[in-house]
């Protein structure tokens, strides 16, 4: 473990402390980077549904069955991957870091993504080739209003989640409005609330 | 074919306002490379979208269809590694620093704020697509079906949209 640079920074890291009061079988010998790359490749393989069900699957077999984590530290990860980026392939390179430093988060993240790459390569691949097929053509016409439906699904649920009073309903409104009627990039839209949100923030703390 | 150094800049900077979940992508994928760009019709966004329901892994695999559609599997190798850079760069520094990350609360309070504008944008872009795709009675049969099945079962959206395509065809 002299590897990870992270040993002679104090406070030491919460593991260290958990290595010292219990025994987790798997914590004395290192997890080689193979085993990380293949167990995560796995979880990538068959990890359909996105977010939550790869996340739940994730949880099963790192801090269930490997027990490379604590259930506490799986959290934290969890939250800190809500910050950028789809929180499965993040919580993903946590636990890789968690193992074996950057190399190991890098390997757990390669391998998450690699089985789905190919797949997704292979897809579009048949597809540019054959989307001119009518049976295909019947086919895709027939998901294109699913796909919309699933939209609306999350917009709603998301919604019922996030929107709590009228300021974020405000906000909600207004992300809407701004590319619904005036055609505003999206990513403009995402850069202001981010700007409105760290300011407000920021007045809070100072007023209250 | 773009050049391949366009697309990694292009996709760096999508992967760097990733935030709330791998929905933001479809309004900021579809502004992108649907209507700023055109490498993609309409249809062809919604039928990657399908695709990558179908396949393993998040969302964001969509990333992999747009890229390879405007540069082939270079394409999609290069959309793919960089848009998530930033986000596993991210997660290994807070890797490092995590306990003294552990008690800031700003960063977690500015999303929170942040996440009903997600909520805007993505509701935006079921109203942008749909407006602009769905024709005649049959296909607003099949999305309400369609959100039926998501918003009511708990039927695997794979299989939802394999449904649909099997419909599809049997309609057509």
């Amino acid at each position: 473990m002299e590897s990870q640079p992270q040993a002679i920074i104090s406070p030491l890291p919460i593991r260290w402390q958990r290595c010292y009061n219990c025994s987790m079988p798997n914590r004395e010998k290192k997890v080689t980077l193979a085993e990380i790359f293949q167990t995560f490749a796995k979880i990538g393989l068959t990890g359909f549904g996105g977010g939550m069900a790869i996340v739940a699957l994730i949880e099963r077999v790192c801090v269930q069955e490997k027990q490379w984590l604590g259930g506490e530290e799986f959290l934290h990860g969890l939250a800190f991957g809500q910050i950028l980026g789809p929180f499965s392939l993040n919580t993903c390179t946590f636990i890789g870091h968690h193992l074996r430093g950057i190399r190991g988060g890098i390997i757990a993240a390669v391998g998450f993504i690699l089985p789905s790459f190919l797949l997704v390569s292979l897809l579009s691949w048949l597809y540019f080739t054959y989307h001119k097929l009518p049976q295909l053509q019947a086919a895709l016409k027939g998901t294109n209003p699913v796909v919309i439906g699933l939209i609306v699904v999350v917009a709603i649920d998301m919604g019922r989640k996030q929107i709590k009073d009228v300021s974020s309903g405000l906000i909600a409104l207004a992300a809407f409005a701004a590319t619904v009627f005036f055609k505003l990039n999206a990513a403009w839209v995402l850069l202001a609330a981010a700007a409105w949100s760290l300011g407000m923030n920021i007045y809070r703390r100072r007023c209250c | 074919m773009v050049s391949l150094l366009t697309l990694a800049w292009i996709y760096f900077r999508i992967g760097l306002i990733f935030v709330g979940g791998g929905y933001v992508l479809i309004p900021l994928l579809n502004h992108i490379m649907v209507e700023q760009y055109r490498w993609l019709t309409l249809r062809q966004f919604l039928d990657g979208l399908a695709l990558s329901q179908l396949t393993p892994g998040p969302l964001a695999m969509l990333a992999t269809f747009t890229g390879f559609r405007s540069g082939g599997f270079l394409g999609g190798l290069v959309a793919t590694v960089f848009i998530f850079m930033p986000c596993v760069v991210l997660m290994l520094i807070i890797g490092r620093n995590y306990t003294r990350l552990k008690n800031i609360d700003m960063i977690r309070n500015t999303l929170d704020g942040l996440l009903p504008a997600v909520v805007g944008l993505v509701a935006a872009a079921a109203c942008n697509l749909g407006a602009s795709s769905l024709a005649g009675v049959r296909d607003y049969i099949i999305l309400a079906a369609g959100f039926a099945m998501f918003k009511w079962t708990r039927v695997s959206p794979m299989l939802v949209i394999l449904g649909a395509g099997l419909a599809g065809l049997l309609l057509d």
